[in-house]
């Protein structure tokens, strides 16, 4: 049971991970640092933890906070670079932050990690204890994510978002301040990434740059691409794809050597086929252009 | 004047480093409430202009001034919001939203385009929204008639509509906003003979009916004879010819260099 939890725990971070994605992409802004955050939030949320007792409530929302603020750089850098360009400065931004997490050992502790990393504490009292409990946060957290993502779509905001991925010169025309809207898209996604890199450092007590690569970025954009963008339902069974998937070859009974690399070639063929068959995702809306 | 161009000049560099001009010194006034047809060959420099005038241009020099306000440090969306519309030449409505969110979108009224400030005010906002698709509905029915198919359709992909279609939607959600001036940039162009009258018609009601000043890119001449009032020549970086539109279609200068008569 409580492996079947931890998948559902595992889940769960990468729903957040895919529909924090999917508000930049809502802003016709793809990127490949969103693993970038996610470690930002994991490395910010230890600190809190490990310097601070405080309630789970105040730890989520300076980590998401700090991480939405990390967003500003590449913010600045969507006002005056587009298209591929943009995406090229999230990758660079990306490799910014791994560098920094690898190579700052006086905070990060470089290459060794952090272990022995708190459990967070509800309401500064009760410590979280073993995967049951964890899952029940995520869950939580997930369930709280995609209301208001769902909220934040049908609202005035989410119709600006949209408009920006169909015409940004004629929504500037229209006097909307796209670069405050690509902005804001930004922090948002990067708050739930740090979000969810919290959750994750608290439940495995031990974290190290390589959870925050690019691969890792790369890894939440096919599960993106796959699963879907313009709704909630796309985000998740794209989640739902990519973290079931190993489970499913590991239960099938192939050794690891094996099914390490097949993942990877099913990952590939899979985004392939979804992208040739059905360009707006398994379960999506829109067609990323 | 609502507005005035003072002396713009524009010119770039190309690829063997020389200098080309493009614009080299428009002077231009636009009387309120009047319709202004800018004509001139392709590449005289009409749509840079309007790009001049709405903020996605810079690098001029000299001065654009609305209601006596120089627009040239603003950013696009802060010129929009003085009040100056624009249709784009050859863009259609935004296609994965709605006929209404297109209208929407247009409105001057920008109350819960912050991120989750449905959860502060949901009250408020339901009224706005119910406010602003009120008025979406009287224009669409005041422009195109009681019952018209695009009341019926409001909530669909404004993709569904032909491009002629669009481009009449695209002009109407201007009334949505709080302009007082309306740059379009080739209304009718590749729009069919039905709807070129019906962009005529519904230009002409807006600017007497809602007192807005028109200035308009087109290349159809009887459409401009129909529904401008002024006509202003761009040639060589200026204004050649100004003055009533029929006199400046008629002049020979205009007829010899930009209509080849």
């Amino acid at each position: 049971m409580e492996y079947i939890l931890h998948i559902a725990f595992m889940l769960n971070i990468y729903i957040m991970l895919v529909l924090s994605t999917n508000v930049t992409v809502m802003a016709n802004l793809l990127t490949l640092c969103q693993a970038a955050f996610y470690g930002i939030g994991a490395y910010i949320g230890t600190l809190f933890l490990m310097q601070f007792e405080l309630p789970i409530i105040i730890i989520a929302l300076c980590v998401m906070g700090l991480s939405g603020l990390c967003s500003i750089i590449i913010t600045l850098a969507s006002v005056k670079l587009k298209g591929d360009y943009f995406i090229l400065a999230t990758l660079g931004f990306q490799m910014v932050v791994y560098t920094i997490l690898y190579n700052w050992i006086d905070v990060t502790n470089g290459p060794f990690g952090i272990s022995g990393i708190p459990a967070l504490k509800l309401l500064g009292i009760w410590e979280l204890q073993g995967v049951y409990a964890y899952f029940a946060v995520s869950l939580i957290a997930v369930l709280l994510m995609v209301a208001l993502f769902a909220g934040l779509k049908l609202s005035p905001y989410g119709r600006a978002l949209r408009s920006l991925r169909s015409d940004e010169q004629s929504l500037q025309a229209l006097g909307r301040d796209v670069s405050f809207l690509k902005g804001s898209a930004f922090f948002i996604s990067a708050a739930f990434a740090g979000l969810a890199g919290m959750l994750y450092a608290s439940y495995a007590s031990y974290i190290d740059p390589t959870s925050f690569t690019l691969l890792e970025s790369l890894f939440i954009v096919s599960a993106l691409f796959i699963g879907g963008t313009g709704n909630i339902a796309g985000p998740i069974l794209g989640a739902l794809f990519v973290v079931i998937l190993p489970e499913v070859l590991r239960f099938i009974g192939m050794p690891e050597s094996i099914a390490a690399p097949l993942r990877q070639i099913i990952y590939g063929l899979a985004l392939v086929l979804v992208m040739y068959f059905r360009p707006q995702g398994l379960g999506g809306k829109e067609i990323i252009k | 004047m609502i507005l005035e161009l003072k002396d713009i000049q524009l010119s770039f560099t190309n690829a063997r480093k020389e200098r080309f001009h493009l614009l080299s010194g428009v002077n231009l006034g636009v009387q309120e409430g009047e319709i202004t047809a800018l004509i001139g060959g392709n590449g005289a420099g009409k749509t840079t202009l309007f790009n001049i005038i709405s903020g996605f241009q810079k690098d001029y020099t000299g001065q654009v001034l609305f209601k006596n306000t120089d627009l040239s440090k603003l950013a696009p969306f802060q010129i929009s919001r003085c009040g100056i519309g624009r249709l784009f030449q050859g863009k259609q409505l935004m296609g994965s939203l709605t006929i209404l969110e297109n209208m929407l979108m247009a409105s001057s009224d920008r109350t819960g385009e912050f991120p989750f400030s449905y959860l502060v005010y949901p009250r408020f906002l339901k009224a706005k929204e119910s406010e602003k698709t009120e008025l979406a509905v009287h224009i669409l029915e005041t422009l195109f008639g009681k019952g018209c198919k695009y009341v019926d359709m409001l909530h669909h992909p404004a993709s569904e509509l032909s491009y002629g279609e669009q481009r009449m939607i695209a002009i109407a959600r201007l009334l949505m906003g709080e302009n007082e001036l309306l740059l379009l940039d080739e209304p009718t162009a590749g729009v069919n003979p039905v709807y070129n009258q019906t962009i005529a018609r519904i230009i002409s009601e807006m600017a007497r009916d809602k007192n807005l000043t028109i200035l308009m890119i087109e290349h159809n001449m009887h459409f401009v004879r129909e529904v401008a009032s002024k006509c202003a020549f761009l040639d060589e970086g200026k204004i050649a010819v100004y003055g009533e539109t029929n006199a400046v279609i008629d002049n020979p200068a205009v007829r010899s260099s930009y209509l080849g008569l």
